[in-house]
């Protein structure tokens, strides 16, 4: 075949195969990051979960408007759960953008393995969320211990809680991605995964026996246990302990992922 | 070379690709034809590995898609939808895609370059016209110096110029022997960019011939006419050896005289013309003969898109 048309300096010879597995993942996470940059809004959004922690952690620390029972690290998240679901709904739009323009046909022709490409997107948004959520509570934190006096409120376990913080907003995102992917619809998806986020905590109680397992298992309770605010009351947040709410929620989360995975693969694009 | 074998697709009860066989070969442009709905997208997305066959099954060169590994080297593809994110910059989203395939970042300057776009690339795509959507698609299809394209309505919203790019452009990757299919429900376009012609209806394959073959074998010269007097006039031509149908828009079609004859006819009869129109796009008038056999066709290519629901309601 005549070279004419296309001039390039590496030739690239047809059906040429190179690389191993892993290689060619690598090159599909390379490509989503660049998705991922390259539109403005994905980047606001990840501003927008981040820069929640300290502002809300300055305004707690400047009004001290905390209960006598709380400790510093909870009133510096106060933000937290907010940044949270933002997390979720950044979740929600590395999938469902892709389904505005039918940009989710570019994307499966370019990569076919459609697991291939979700679980690029889920480590891409896991890790960017976990690194984010690490460095901007602790951040918060340290406003937080600026602003407020400890000796007026207890300063609460920074370790290892933060790991568990950061693994918190990872799985938000990954439940964002899940349920973006079933639903395919921003506004849709955003709303569900708000639901899925919120209504646990609200209606705790109404789940009876099942309460430990649901209520426990929401990342938001998970996150309320971590941050150690005394708004975590097992009312609201359940009755199983903060690292076990946490893994349990990472399984829920990761369930809910491997679901997309075979929703995505069986159904048309 | 891309196989389609005894393909069937249903969404729920609609049946969209209706035991489809056909094969495109190198070295040739092959039109893919047929009218809005007749299952073109359809096939094209079946043979992309995006949506599942019913039943059958599509390869091109021998594999599934979904097996080719870095696809983008191998087959070039532009859907119908526009297939890029509206915030996303036309240089990013070549970008994203040679990383996906490993393709160098000098074939992204490359490929806005030989597309025209190279001016606008660090725009975002929101902001394109359907023409400059048209040549981001065309780029990305180019984007791995593939053997196989599959253009779907590529000159869809292109003015003059464009158009006349795309038909050289295809004409030149199919002399280098690459296979190319081209969708389109313009008779016209077709007529001169391919050499091969597949022609669907209702999700079946209606020809699949030579372009030269196929307007041989089915050229007509037909005669648009209208008049106040058309029954008289209609009986003079029929002695005159002509058929006539009515078409969709209240005026006649007349087969067989030349317009000159129709007009002397008319003359001699003393009735009056208001139309006298010789079709000049055989293929085109094949075409609709052809399609028109199918009656959910016959109600989509009505003067407008009542006329289905007018046809149902009489």
């Amino acid at each position: 075949m005549s070279k004419v048309l296309i001039r390039d300096e590496r030739p690239l010879a047809m059906g040429q195969v190179d690389g191993s597995r892993r290689r060619e993942f690598t090159e599909v996470l390379i490509a989503e990051w660049t998705k991922f940059r390259t539109v403005r809004s994905n980047l606001w959004t990840l501003v927008a979960a981040a820069v929640l922690m300290p502002i809300l952690s300055v305004f707690v620390g400047l009004t001290g408007s905390l209960q006598p029972d709380d400790t510093i690290l909870g009133g510096s998240l106060t933000g937290a759960t907010v940044a949270q679901m933002v997390a979720a709904a950044l979740g929600v739009l590395v999938m469902t953008s892709e389904y505005g323009g039918k940009m989710i046909h570019t994307t499966f022709t370019a990569i076919p393995s459609r697991g291939r490409v979700l679980a690029a997107k889920a480590l891409l948004i896991s890790g960017l969320l976990f690194v984010t959520a690490f460095v901007f509570s602790l951040a918060a934190f340290g406003l937080g211990t600026v602003l407020l006096s400890s000796e007026d409120y207890a300063t609460g376990e920074l370790w290892p809680a933060l790991f568990g913080i950061g693994l918190c907003f990872s799985a938000s995102g990954i439940l964002g991605l899940a349920i973006g992917t079933f639903l395919r619809n921003s506004a849709g998806a955003v709303t569900a995964v708000l639901g899925l986020l919120l209504l646990p905590t609200l209606f705790g109680p109404l789940f009876g026996d099942l309460q430990r397992w649901v209520t426990g298992g929401t990342p938001t309770a998970a996150l309320e246990r971590l941050t150690q605010t005394s708004d975590a009351t097992p009312e609201v947040v359940g009755t199983i302990g903060a690292w076990p709410s946490l893994w349990l929620m990472c399984a829920y989360c990761l369930g809910a992922l491997l679901l997309a995975a075979v929703q995505l693969k069986r159904r048309d694009a | 070379m891309i196989e389609v074998k005894d393909l069937t697709k249903r969404y729920g009860s609609k049946t969209a690709v209706d035991h489809l066989t056909f094969e495109v070969h190198p070295g040739r442009v092959t039109g893919f034809l047929g009218p809005n709905g007749a299952g073109k997208s359809t096939t094209m997305r079946v043979i992309l590995g995006l949506d599942a066959p019913t039943g059958g099954g599509t390869t091109i060169k021998g594999r599934p898609y979904a097996t080719l590994r870095k696809p983008l080297r191998q087959v070039g593809s532009l859907l119908d939808a526009k297939g890029t994110h509206g915030g996303r910059s036309a240089y990013n989203h070549l970008l994203w895609m040679s990383q996906s395939n490993g393709i160098a970042r000098s074939r992204v300057d490359e490929v806005l370059e030989m597309v025209g776009l190279a001016e606008v690339a660090s725009r975002r795509t929101r902001g394109f016209s359907l023409g400059m959507g048209q040549r981001l698609g065309i780029a990305s299809a180019l984007l791995g110096d593939p053997e196989v394209l599959l253009l779907d309505e590529p000159v869809n919203g292109l003015d003059t110029e464009g158009i006349r790019w795309i038909r050289d452009l295809m004409k030149r990757l199919a002399k280098e022997g690459r296979t190319v299919l081209l969708s389109s429900h313009l008779m016209g376009e077709m007529e001169l960019t391919a050499d091969h012609l597949v022609v669907i209806g209702q999700g079946r394959l209606i020809a699949d011939t030579s372009m030269r073959t196929f307007i041989e074998k089915n050229s007509q010269a037909t005669t648009v006419v209208r008049s106040p007097e058309i029954d008289k006039l209609g009986a003079a031509l029929e002695r005159a050896g002509g058929q006539i149908r009515r078409d969709a828009r209240g005026s006649w079609e007349v087969t067989g005289p030349s317009a000159a004859t129709i007009g002397d006819v008319a003359t001699a009869q003393g009735v009056a013309l208001h139309e006298l129109t010789p079709r000049l796009s055989s293929l085109e008038d094949v075409y609709t003969q052809m399609t028109k056999s199918s009656v959910e066709y016959r109600g989509a290519t009505g003067a407008n898109g009542s006329s289905a629901s007018t046809e149902n309601g009489a």
